[in-house]
């Protein structure tokens, strides 16, 4: 090498090495307290993890916002409390009209939002304007759709007028978006908060203090929270993608939390659990796993066939098997911890040989020496359509696979990415489908509501039942009824009739896991499936 | 030379003109529609009147050329839209992921430069002694073993047990240490092989012979003559690698939570966020380029013999 190209060589590599040292020093200042040890003396705070960015902070929008992290900053009129129970939040009472038509809220006095201005009636209706503005993008909320005009009748009274009585309009309002108020600061010059919002106001226990793009976020305590104080100062949360990462993260003890819905693996879960080094706990259910049988398929428009499916695979050993237990074997569509949902139904057990005898006697045989049962030269067969990135999914559908070609049931499986599975859905191009309900608040009456209406994909999978139309007259019947007794008689109804026909089948019941380490006390899971356990959590030594 | 690196400059836009009309023949024939994918994406149910109303947004409901002249001219102005996820202009999300994408991996480069040309030439030199099984076992294992496991591996022993380093995260440069180290192994690996068999046959030439009965000393050989020709095919592969490296840190950049560009684009790939998509194939296609060009400079610049007229007709 001449002197020449060894000075310029030289030269490049000195360059090279100061940029990535400038590159890696210039972020240093930006990184967040990594253990609750860090920070400023006798602090109390906490580290979790995320799988993604927690998002604009914007109330009144969705994704990429995540929910936990809205539900810290913002907070609904009514508060959706264990067992379905609602319970004043900003609003400290309420009355509905006799005709269910008119709902006042008295809104409670001396609330403040995180900046000091007042939360009252002038608020909470600029708020509703906003959301109403977009109401196409709401329109999955069934309040959206009812909702006729509202009113700051004075500074703590807000009204609001429905163009039919619809009986969820206060769980509607408890869930975490798009219902929840953002404070005057926090409002572009056009009102249009879907466009974006200035700052995050709001008028929860907490509000966001440092924020930096997929790398953390920090919470710390709302000065002016009209409730009971957090006990603890600061929530740290690190955008961690990976969730073996995570785990490592957690293990090192860099971080103190890890909560949250399908989170880490289950492998992880049962591994961390069996350390005995953490606290390890599962949810109530917050969904339910079933599996849809496409009664718009002749083949399955049997309630012969349908039956004979749902006896002839082992739930338990599957549920256990593949979830390592983590999940619950479920017997009907809807868990018991919703409203209305205590109803007494009759399992669908395990049987395969009531199994074989209903197959039979639909007049699906089997032909000598064939496996596969056949009627008017055709085959019992059908396609099973999952999420191939979902491994429970794929061990389930396999399983499933298994156990009916025992009984001489064809099943292919079909892994999709998961909006082309969505899409078949609502389109009705599937014979088997995995499908989960919407959990708290949102059920039991979002759930009804899309046995009925059509485009979700649930109420096309019910068409062939040969009392269709009554159940969807039920279905209008409740969510529109003032009447509480008659409300639960219909949806006790409305759910037997599901269960006996058997196209929709309930497999698991699906838990949030939360691991932490053990100076964490007081942790509770949220009522509400979209919402942060943060409110009680202690920090011992 | 100005001529050639002009005339290489021309040559590029056709490719990058193919390059544009790939991705958007792509998404186009994919089964979701881009409407309903940014429904999906922002969590909004798409009834047929949204769903009508986001495709004449989008300019969905134009003819297929034209959107694809309109896309080409927002491109040639550096703008790609607005993220569906998001909602913010594309291009000034990318500009803030790319110097941690661009930080890992010209440290990836520089570590593997640095480790592989003495270790490849010390196993060419020292052929069959120890150096050269390490060196083999080094690239063996560097060439094998998946990504995303040697970073779970790094993380478990040196930030769980050892707890030297961080798990994950970007700021300091003990956060460089475990990607760097992930990334560049598998280079590392490629480049100690290449020289070293580089190096090998340059040894059988001729003029090594001369010089040696000249008594020039081993080291001088080495460093002044062989070592000049042999590096050749190892800048070829490192031009192709940096573009590698650029757009190929994806899975680095998750397992370490490196908040890069990458990790914005896997994000993009689930959530279908097209003009995102859109924009990294671009760039990735002009980063590819550039590279390219920038291998065939260097060698002009180290072997005149190669004739920049020549070559440019070529």
């Amino acid at each position: 090498m001449s002197v020449r190209h060894r000075k310029t060589a030289t030269l490049m590599l000195v360059v090279l090495l100061l940029l990535s040292v400038v590159l890696g020093c210039a972020k240093q200042e930006n990184t967040p307290a990594s253990t609750s040890t860090n920070g400023a003396a006798n602090e109390k705070s906490i580290t979790l993890s995320w799988p993604r960015d927690i998002g604009t902070m914007n109330p009144h929008v969705y994704n990429p916002s995540q929910l936990f992290a809205q539900s810290m900053v913002y907070e609904p009129l009514v508060s959706y409390k264990q067992g379905g129970k609602l319970e004043p939040a900003l609003a400290e009472s309420w009355t509905i009209s006799k005709d269910g038509k008119i709902y006042t809220f008295k809104l409670r006095k001396g609330v403040k939002f995180s900046d000091g201005t007042l939360f009252n009636a002038a608020i909470v209706k600029k708020n509703f304007d906003a959301i109403m503005k977009n109401e196409k993008t709401h329109s999955w909320l069934g309040i959206v759709g009812v909702l006729d005009k509202t009113e700051a009748v004075d500074d703590s009274t807000f009204r609001m007028t429905l163009k039919e009585p619809y009986y969820p309009v206060l769980q509607d309002l408890s869930v975490v978006r798009p219902f929840r108020f953002l404070g005057e600061a926090g409002f572009p010059d056009d009102g249009d908060t879907s466009k974006g919002i200035k700052k995050p106001v709001g008028t929860g226990p907490w509000m966001l203090d440092e924020y930096k793009q997929d790398e953390y976020a920090t919470f710390k305590r709302n000065p002016n929270y009209w409730g009971t104080a957090p006990k603890v100062d600061k929530i740290t949360v690190k955008i961690i993608p990976d969730g073996e990462t995570r785990v490592m993260a957690f293990e090192k003890g860099d971080l103190d939390l890890i909560y949250g819905e399908g989170v880490i693996s289950l492998d992880a879960f049962k591994q961390l659990r069996d350390t005995n080094q953490y606290v390890t706990t599962l949810s109530e259910p917050v969904g339910t796993r079933s599996l849809l049988l496409n009664s718009s398929n002749p083949k399955l428009a049997d309630l012969r066939v349908r039956l004979a499916l749902q006896h002839g695979f082992n739930k338990q050993a599957m549920v256990e098997g593949v979830t390592s237990g983590l999940e619950e074997t479920a017997d009907t569509v809807l868990s018991k911890n919703y409203p209305y949902t205590n109803v007494n139904l009759q399992p669908v057990g395990y049987d395969v040989e009531k199994s074989k005898s209903l197959l039979d006697e639909a007049g699906w045989k089997l032909p000598a020496g064939g496996t596969v049962r056949e009627k008017d030269g055709q085959q019992l067969d059908f396609e099973l359509i999952f999420d191939k990135t979902d491994p429970i999914q794929k061990a389930m559908a396999e399983t499933i696979q298994a156990e009916w070609g025992e009984l001489g049931v064809k099943v292919n499986l079909t892994g999709l990415e998961l909006t082309v599975q969505i899409k078949r859905l609502r389109s009705n191009q599937f014979d088997l489908y995995f499908w989960y309900n919407y959990g708290a608040p949102y059920d039991p009456h979002s759930f009804i509501n899309v046995i009925a209406k059509k485009s979700f994909g649930i109420s096309e999978v019910l068409s062939a039942l040969p009392m269709k139309k009554d159940l969807d007259q039920q279905v209008y019947q409740a969510l529109s009824s003032t009447d509480e007794t008659k409300r639960q008689e219909l949806y006790a109804s409305i759910l037997k009739t599901l269960q006996e026909q058997s196209a929709i089948v309930p497999i698991s019941y699906i838990k949030k896991t939360a691991v932490y380490q053990k100076k964490i006390t007081n942790f509770v899971f949220p009522a509400n499936r979209d919402e942060n356990p943060f409110e009680g959590i202690e920090i011992g030594k | 030379m100005i001529s050639y690196i002009g005339k290489r400059m021309v040559a590029v836009i056709p490719i990058v003109l193919f390059a544009t009309l790939v991705t958007f023949a792509l998404i186009h024939i994919s089964p979701v529609d881009p409407a309903e994918a940014y429904l999906t994406a922002a969590h909004i149910y798409p009834t047929p009147e949204i769903l009508e109303q986001k495709r004449h947004e989008f300019g969905l409901d134009q003819p297929l050329l034209t959107q694809y002249m309109h896309t080409l001219q927002r491109i040639s102005q550096l703008d790609f839209g607005t993220s569906y996820l998001t909602n913010k202009p594309v291009w000034d999300e990318v500009k803030v992921r790319l110097p941690a994408t661009f930080e890992l991996a010209v440290s990836s480069m520089l570590l593997s430069i640095v480790v592989s040309i003495p270790l490849g030439v010390l196993a060419a030199m020292r052929k069959n002694g120890w150096i050269d099984m390490l060196s083999r076992g080094i690239s063996y294992f560097g060439a094998s073993i998946p990504q995303f496991w040697l970073g779970y591996l790094l993380i478990f022993f040196f930030s769980v047990r050892l707890d030297w380093l961080p798990v994950e995260g970007r700021g300091t440069w003990q956060h460089l240490v475990l990607p760097t180290l992930t990334l560049s192994l598998v280079l590392i690996a490629l480049y100690t092989r290449l020289l070293r068999s580089s190096v090998l046959e340059q040894l059988q030439e001729t003029y090594v012979q001369y010089a040696r009965t000249r008594g020039i000393r081993e080291r001088v050989i080495m460093l002044k003559h062989v070592l000049k020709i042999a590096i050749a095919p190892l800048i070829t592969s490192m031009g192709m690698n940096l573009g590698k490296l650029l757009t190929g840190t994806i899975i680095v950049e998750q397992v370490f939570s490196w908040p890069g560009f990458g990790r914005y684009f896997v994000e993009a790939i689930f959530n279908r966020d097209i003009p995102v998509i859109q924009c990294y194939v671009f760039l990735a296609a002009c980063l590819f380029i550039v590279c390219n060009l920038l291998v065939d400079l260097v060698h002009l610049y180290m072997d005149p013999r190669i004739s920049s007229k020549g070559r440019a007709e070529q």
